[in-house]
């Protein structure tokens, strides 16, 4: 048999080592063309997304949903203590349910007496998620919503709590939401009640890091940390969470969102706002100067 | 009896890439979205390098390439390169296979892991070369160990459950003897 290996090598181990030459190629050709031009490939790898995840969705869900109910078996086990929590939970909420209702109609007295216009448009789409990144290097999961239903890329998703992400990468029934633990994700915040500005760096655990704070000295833990809208990505006053200190005394971020399980996800619309660029036309604009100019060119041509 | 053969060997194939199918499906359930703090094993490299060194007739590069750039793809890695590095690592325990055919396990499992090191190492260099952001070291070393503790699991279910095993001796070979 080893002599019929050899004679059949022969001829056929050129061609074989040829066409795997060939196949190497065109797997490094893509990996060298999606780091020249990333946004191309990227695009196209969210179609391929888009092919492949939907039509499993049919055996996903039920297999996630089965999965859950067995933990949440498991949980029932430890029902008295849980029940014992929630009474106490529950009785520090009314407390606090009486300062919100509180607040919020003083807060309405306030706006109404100022006049202030809140943005119509911040309204959002509910997607449910289909899948997650299916790697340990990154954090993200699928939506079942997509450009079919008007989502754009870099819009904000949320769960009930707080943020969890943005989207990037988008095919025409899924989206993909980068989450703020993933290695990529960098969101500009405020920390409250300090005002300082800071930006919230995934590192791939829990809790993501917070970084360029202005005065470090001023941010204690348990501050509030919410999105700033720097850089027009985010709308402004989102919650993203709260300040810890890790044992090496840097600041992170324990996210407001559940994390756990992340179910149901908001896609919050946000349209561009107009920009204002060039502050000096705004208060003395020179129309003396292109209206001629204008004209004249016109005339020429 | 050698339609039988060449029928086999496409239904080998065939549950090859249902394997993989069935590997990538468990990974994408969205069952826990908070980031772990441990990287599991790369089955289907263990799968794949299990076969390519007992059958390489089983996992032709090309569907290897093919199941390997989807996963690429799918998982949010750079596309292209592992599939390449895969394929590569798979062909040359190919080429190895003969030679590891009348040692013993360990001598299977010593070729893998070199082949797995230096395709980490690879993976990283041309990563690192190339200014691309990398996964955190420490993940990609615990991946690494635990395919390699992981493949001796693949290995035994191939063996016992798929009935892929290394071709004995006297073994007839009904798809090397079609004219």
């Amino acid at each position: 048999m080893a002599s019929d290996r050899a004679q059949s090598d022969d001829y056929r181990g050129p061609l074989r080592r040829l066409l795997l030459g060939v196949l190497v190629i065109c797997l490094i050709g893509l990996f060298l063309v999606w780091r020249i031009d990333s946004p191309r490939v990227e695009r196209f790898r969210a179609q391929v997304v888009d092919r492949v995840v939907p039509p499993m969705d049919w055996a996903m869900a039920p297999v996630t949903g089965a999965v859950n109910i067995l933990r949440d078996f498991q949980s029932y086990q430890r029902m008295y203590h849980k029940n014992q929590e929630l009474r106490r939970e529950l009785q520090q909420m009314k407390a606090w349910k009486e300062a919100a209702l509180q607040l919020e109609q003083e807060n309405a007295r306030l706006l109404d007496l100022n006049n202030v216009q809140l943005d119509p448009r911040l309204t959002y789409v509910t997607g449910v998620v289909m899948a997650d990144s299916g790697s340990p290097f990154r954090q993200s999961v699928l939506l079942n919503v997509g450009g079919r239903d008007g989502i754009m890329e870099g819009w904000a998703a949320m769960d009930g709590l707080g943020l969890v992400g943005r989207i990037s990468g988008l095919g025409r029934n899924t989206a993909r939401v980068i989450l703020l633990t993933d290695t990529s994700s960098r969101v500009p915040v405020t920390i409250q009640p300090s005002g300082q500005r800071a930006l919230v760096i995934g590192d791939n655990s829990p809790a993501p890091l917070l970084d360029f704070i202005e005065n470090a000295e001023q941010v204690r833990p348990g501050d509030r940390v919410l999105s700033s809208g720097d850089g027009g990505v985010f709308p402004a006053g989102l919650a993203v969470g709260r300040v810890v200190a890790d044992r090496g005394g840097r600041m992170r971020v324990r996210i407001a969102a559940d994390y756990e399980r992340l179910e149901f996800l908001r896609v919050l619309r946000s349209y561009d706002h107009e920009r204002i660029e060039e502050p000096g036309s705004l208060i003395a604009p020179d129309s003396a100067t292109p209206g001629p100019q204008a004209a004249a060119e016109a005339g020429n041509g | 009896m050698a339609e039988r053969g060449a029928l086999h060997l496409w239904l080998m194939q065939a549950l090859f890439a249902g394997l993989a199918g069935a590997l990538v499906f468990a990974r994408l359930l969205p069952l826990d979205t908070a980031p772990p703090g441990w990287a599991g094993p790369n089955l289907f490299l263990a799968l794949a390098f299990a076969w390519a060194v007992r059958r390489p007739e089983y996992v032709p590069p090309l569907l290897v390439a093919g199941l390997a750039l989807l996963m690429d793809l799918l998982f949010q890695r750079p596309p292209g390169l592992w599939a390449a590095l895969t394929v590569i690592g798979c062909e040359a325990l190919r080429r190895r296979a003969p030679a590891l055919r009348d040692r013993t396990f360990l001598a299977d499992w010593a070729a893998v892991a070199g082949t797995l090191v230096a395709m980490t190492l690879g993976y990283r260099l041309v990563l690192g070369l190339l200014l691309v952001d990398q996964p955190s070291l420490g993940l990609s070393l615990m991946q690494l160990l635990s395919t390699l503790i992981a493949y001796p699991l693949v290995a035994a279910l191939s063996h016992f459950i798929f009935g892929v095993r290394k071709r004995a001796p006297g073994d007839f070979s009904p798809a090397r003897s079609l004219p």
